[in-house]
């Protein structure tokens, strides 16, 4: 099978939905003349001229365009450079594209994506290195997705133009340039939003994480079965709203929880997941639920200290094997 | 595979003992019927024997400690095969790890656990849910179940690989084989099956007979010599007791004493007599006080919970001695039925007490008792209440005695009653009111219609 | 003075009826509120019925609006059924809303009205946004128009959408109503232009003044706006001088003002009483008929009353619908 980049895969998404749907158009800042400081634009301008819009540094008018543009019955894709300033435009994400359906009784879609790359880059420091997806788990009206490969940021991209509420695309920094067996198109499966995949099979423990968190839960299990114990890999894809089944079903097998992610573990996305586990499925725990995620601080720049700010696949390894 | 050596249970009453003497080392080789320690017991020293050949493989109550019986106190097993960790029923790191047993010790330690975890009664068991899940499915108690888990902690595991057999062998009698016959004598008598040996595979009746024998012979061997001998009580015996007790219990009791004067109900038994209608004291006890009752609610409910509970009817108990003991059969809505049913049913019942025929449904529901001393010449006593009745009426003796009448003295027969009632719901003015009233009736019959 | 377009009778006419309804509708709606029938809170329009009549006596049905959070007059001069709206402030099932948006979130996506906002100067990206799509991207001539007060005009939002409004010559024009008060704030104390539209200039934006108390010098305003819309020329500023007379909200004290002062302003410039003076040249009525158009709205809105306590609260079945389209 083909291999191609995250950031190749994302860019193939748009290039078949904008084809195919002449309302889908992106806007943001730097991804027509640079095509995105990630590259995951490039192309695209030429392709479809007048579809790939470089907006002034304006976040409010960004989302807040795009959430109108889909009111005057567009499908507009927006990309926030950074996931760090989704603070920026906060009230158009959760008070104006969150809520309008609700509360004009249905009477509103908003089928619009909002990308956001974000995660750990090396170096990028507090205010461009940050994971926030968990504040929008939060947030009734919105769904949150996250891939972890090329083959899901295809597909959950085009999940989420094609859906007709409004999605935050988190796509990792680090992932972009990860190359992953992608199908031609006519072999895509298409994905449901809201599914979550069990990428791996075992019977000792589950391990529960997204985006690039995956790589830590992958390489964990990697090191378990070394010492004969058999994780079981569960890929969220979508945080909100989450495939409760799915996770609940792998730890009445299991009987033991593991969560993964990069972001700040506490309050962190799969703290959720923890919760509920706790509520829906106490009586198959054999363990206590094991939380991996960043410490409680903002992220800091020195490589040293960076270093520090991130978990390991050891990490998980040990704990794992201590309540075994 | 290493077995457990637990620490035995010498006899009826012997729930603990201590270690004298380790006569063999960890590491020695023990043959089947070899001495492997000494036992003190409140009363002597044993020595025991290995049930086994082997090799001592660790020891987990030293010498000089004190545990209950059948608590897991050492390892016999193979040489060299790994001592199930945390073996120590007392948990390894708490019991001294003598001398001999360290070097394994400490590698029990670090391995898993299988023996009978020594928990305190009641003690919150930590286990995960799953574990707890498990449990109760397979219907195991979790106090039972040692633990391997991290932080201590009973898991999945350690519920799996739980054998009820061996740990209820050592603990629960049920899970010793028996026949139902057996089971049910064992209970009654307070006897643990596993100290019973079965001639033929199972328990039966006779092997405990036989067991019942043995004891007392011990004990009478052990104690008291022939100046004392030792019986179980029966069942009713035992009924009776823990009755009594649990009766004294509950109720904060007093009792009160009133004199009546039988002058009117001697003639009214006399006139009932001349038509051939005879009836007892007893009889008319019945009938006087169960009126008495329709006006007195408080004296004819139950407690519950804090709950009164009052019954719109009486159901009058009246006790029966028999030579195995007592039994209170109750005459239902006594208040409503006629003297002569009442004196009928009365008749009937103690027939069928004293032959062992009393319908069951007669020893229930009682509201309400009587319990008449009279013949045995009793002049007053406290009737112990039948729970869960709140009152209990004392028939004492009929005598002639010189009163005062009119500033005059004479002679009436007095028959005093001695009412015994629960202070929780009767106070004693309500106590006192009732027992006037039962007076005021029985000194003037003609009340009855009234 | 500006050349007004022309008005026929039948349209100034319109004009009149929709402005009575506003002005009956808010006093209703005020009345109920005190009595205590209408849940959360309401802000009312009274006085200012001549802007958004002149606006959106503008617009086709296609063309959008964003309001605000006192928005009752612009959804009924944009067309909505003013049972369903009185339905919706009462909370009730058959609301344009189903009873979930209530007063500041009322919308009627069928005649183009996108909603009041909850959010001073929520609108003003919305509206771009749907310019924006209408212009580049769906490639029709809809124009979008985003209300707002002085108050609002103070948001940093007003200056992202701005600027790509006029860079982007969308087809959104931005109607101020500036009726002199931030809630409980006059805008001398927190705002130092004169006028809230000097700063369109900063944006390379057109921008007219206009008498708000007179709605045919806002329709005509409105007008011009729209056709520079409609040509691609870019957006327009327009900004209509009121003045609140009601509190900032139902209820509201008003212990920032003198009541005297806002009653004498109402009397000299209450766009209802003062419609004859200015009519356009030929276009004529008699008190006799302006009073039978008042007396027909009242009637009408009086019906949206008795529609709207009739009809039942929305059914709990109702409550996790809507979160999500699938």
């Amino acid at each position: 099978m083909r291999k191609i980049t995250f950031s190749d895969a994302t860019r193939e998404a748009m290039a078949e939905e904008m084809e195919k749907y002449p309302e889908v158009f992106v806007m943001g800042e730097d991804i027509a003349r640079q095509g995105g400081i990630f590259g995951q634009f490039k192309g695209l301008p030429d392709e479809f001229p007048g579809r790939v819009i470089d907006t002034p540094i304006s976040e409010t008018f960004i989302v807040g365009g795009g959430v109108g543009a889909a009111l005057g019955g567009a499908r507009p894709v927006v990309d926030m450079h950074f996931a760090d300033f989704i603070g920026v435009c906060m009230d158009e994400v959760f008070n104006q594209m969150a809520k309008a359906r609700y509360m004009f009784g249905g009477q509103a879609k908003i089928p619009l994506v909002l990308r956001a790359p974000d995660g750990l880059a090396g170096g990028g420091a507090a205010q461009h290195s940050q994971s926030v997806e968990s504040w929008f788990i939060h947030i009734p009206g919105i769904k949150v997705v996250a891939p972890s490969n090329p083959y899901d940021a295809k597909m959950v991209l085009k999940a989420a133009i094609e859906c007709d509420d409004p999605v935050l695309y988190f796509e990792n920094k680090v992932l972009y340039k990860e190359s992953g067996e992608v199908p031609e198109k006519e072999d895509e499966v298409p994905y449901t939003i809201g599914k979550a995949r069990v990428e791996r099979e075992g019977k000792d423990v589950t391990i529960v994480s997204y985006s690039i968190g995956m790589k830590n839960a992958r390489a964990a299990a990697d090191l378990l079965a070394k010492d004969g114990i058999s994780a079981e890999v569960v890929d969220l894809i979508t945080l909100s709203p989450w495939d409760k089944e799915c996770v609940l079903n792998s730890v009445k097998k299991t009987h033991r929880l593991c969560l993964v992610s990069e972001c700040v573990k506490q309050g962190g996305a799969l703290a959720e997941v923890a919760a509920t586990v706790a509520e829906e499925g106490l009586e198959y725990l054999d363990a206590p639920i094991l939380r991996y995620g960043a410490p409680f601080t903002p992220i800091p720049f020195a490589p040293t200290l960076e270093k520090l700010y991130r978990v390991y696949p050891e990490d998980l390894v040990k704990g794992i094997k201590g309540v075994l | 595979m290493a077995t457990e050596i637990l620490m035995p249970k010498l006899g009826l009453t012997m729930t603990e003992g201590t270690i004298d003497e380790w006569k063999k080392k960890v590491g020695d080789a023990v043959a089947k019927g070899e001495i492997l320690f000494s036992v003190e017991t409140d009363k002597l020293t044993n020595d025991v024997e290995a049930e086994a050949d082997g090799v001592l493989l660790a020891i987990t109550v030293p010498a000089g400690e004190t545990v209950a019986c059948k608590t897991v106190i050492g390892w016999l097993g193979a040489a060299g095969e790994a001592v199930p960790a945390g073996s120590s029923s007392a948990p390894a790191e708490a019991a001294p790890a003598s001398p001999e047993g360290e070097g394994k010790g400490a590698a029990a330690a670090a391995a898993a656990p299988a023996a009978a975890p020594a928990r305190a009664a009641g003690e919150y068991v930590l286990a995960t849910p799953y574990a707890k899940k498990l449990a109760k499915e397979k219907g195991f108690d979790l106090a039972q179940i040692p633990a391997t888990g991290y932080k201590g902690v009973v898991v999945a595991k350690d519920v799996e690989s739980f054998v009820p057999a061996a740990a209820a062998a050592a603990a629960a009698p049920a899970a010793v084989k028996a026949s139902p016959l057996a089971e049910k004598v064992a209970a009654d008598l307070g006897i643990d099956l596993a100290d019973v040996k079965a001639a033929h595979g199972r328990v039966l009746a006779e092997d405990l007979l036989r067991y019942i024998a043995e004891t007392r012979e011990k004990k009478t061997d052990d104690a008291a010599g022939e100046r004392e001998e030792v019986k179980p009580m029966n069942g009713m015996r035992k009924a009776i007791a823990k009755n009594m007790l649990a009766s004294v219990q509950t109720s904060p009791t007093v009792t009160f004493n009133l004199g009546i004067d039988m002058t009117e109900m001697k003639r009214y038994r006399e006139q009932l007599k001349a038509k051939e209608i005879k009836v007892s004291y007893t009889d008319l006890l019945v009938k006087f006080v169960a009126k008495a009752l329709t006006e007195f609610p408080l004296l004819n409910c139950s407690v519950e919970d804090n709950k009164i509970i009052y019954k719109h009817y009486v159901n009058m108990g009246v006790a029966v001695a028999l030579d195995s003991g007592l039994l209170v059969p109750n005459i239902q809505d006594a208040d409503k039925k006629s003297l002569t049913q009442i004196s009928a049913e009365v008749k009937e019942m103690a027939k069928q007490a004293r032959e062992g025929k009393l319908p069951p449904e007669k020893l229930k529901g009682g509201t309400f008792t009587i319990t008449n001393l009279g013949m045995y010449g009793i002049e007053s006593f406290t009737p112990i209440i039948n729970q869960p009745e709140v009152a209990i009426l004392g028939v004492n003796t009929m005598e002639d005695k010189v009163v005062v009448r009119n500033g005059e003295m004479c002679i009436r027969p007095i028959m005093n009653l001695s009412l015994t009632a629960d202070h929780r719901v009767v106070d004693g003015s309500v106590a006192a009111e009732f027992l006037q009233r039962v007076k005021s009736l029985m000194e003037n019959p003609a009340l009855i219609l009234a | 003075m500006r050349t007004l377009p022309e008005v026929t009778k039948e349209q100034a006419k319109k004009f009149y009826e929709t402005m009575c309804t506003i002005r009956c509708f808010e006093e209703s709606v005020k009345k109920d509120f005190l009595n205590g029938e209408i849940p959360g809170f309401v802000h009312l329009y009274i006085g200012e019925e001549a802007i958004g009549t002149g606006i959106c006596a503008a617009l086709r049905d296609t063309d959008f609006i964003e309001s605000t959070h006192r928005g009752h007059g612009h959804c009924i001069a944009k067309g909505a059924d003013v049972n369903k709206m009185m339905a919706e402030i009462f909370g009730r099932k058959d609301g344009l809303c189903k009873g979930k948006g209530g007063s500041m979130h009322i919308a009627d996506f069928s005649v183009g009205m996108l909603g009041a906002n909850g959010v001073v100067g929520g609108g003003y990206n919305l509206a771009t946004g749907a310019a924006l799509a209408s212009k580049m991207i769906l490639k029709n001539d809809n124009v979008s128009v985003v209300f707002f007060g002085d108050g609002a005009s103070n948001r940093g939002t007003f200056h992202e959408a701005a600027n790509v409004a006029a860079a982007w010559k969308l087809p959104v024009i931005f109607v101020n109503e500036m009726n002199c008060w931030a809630s409980t704030t006059p805008y001398r104390t927190t705002t130092a232009v004169e006028n809230i539209s000097d700063r369109a200039l900063g944006y390379g934006m057109p921008r007219v003044i206009v008498d708000g108390q007179n709605v045919f010098e806002v329709y005509a305003a409105a007008c011009e706006a729209v056709e520079r819309a409609r040509r691609g020329e870019g957006p327009t500023f327009i900004e209509a001088k009121t003045y609140r007379i009601e509190g900032h909200f139902v209820g509201d004290p008003e212990k920032y003002r003198k009541k005297e002062e806002t009653m004498q302003i109402f009397h000299d410039t209450d766009p209802l009483t003062h419609f004859l003076d200015k009519l356009p040249a030929g276009v004529e009525f008699t008190q006799a008929e302006l009073d039978e158009i008042l007396a027909a709205a009242r009637a009408k809105v009086a019906a949206a009353k008795e529609f709207a306590v009739s009809c039942e609260y929305p059914d709990e079945s109702e409550y996790f619908k809507d979160v999500y389209v699938d």
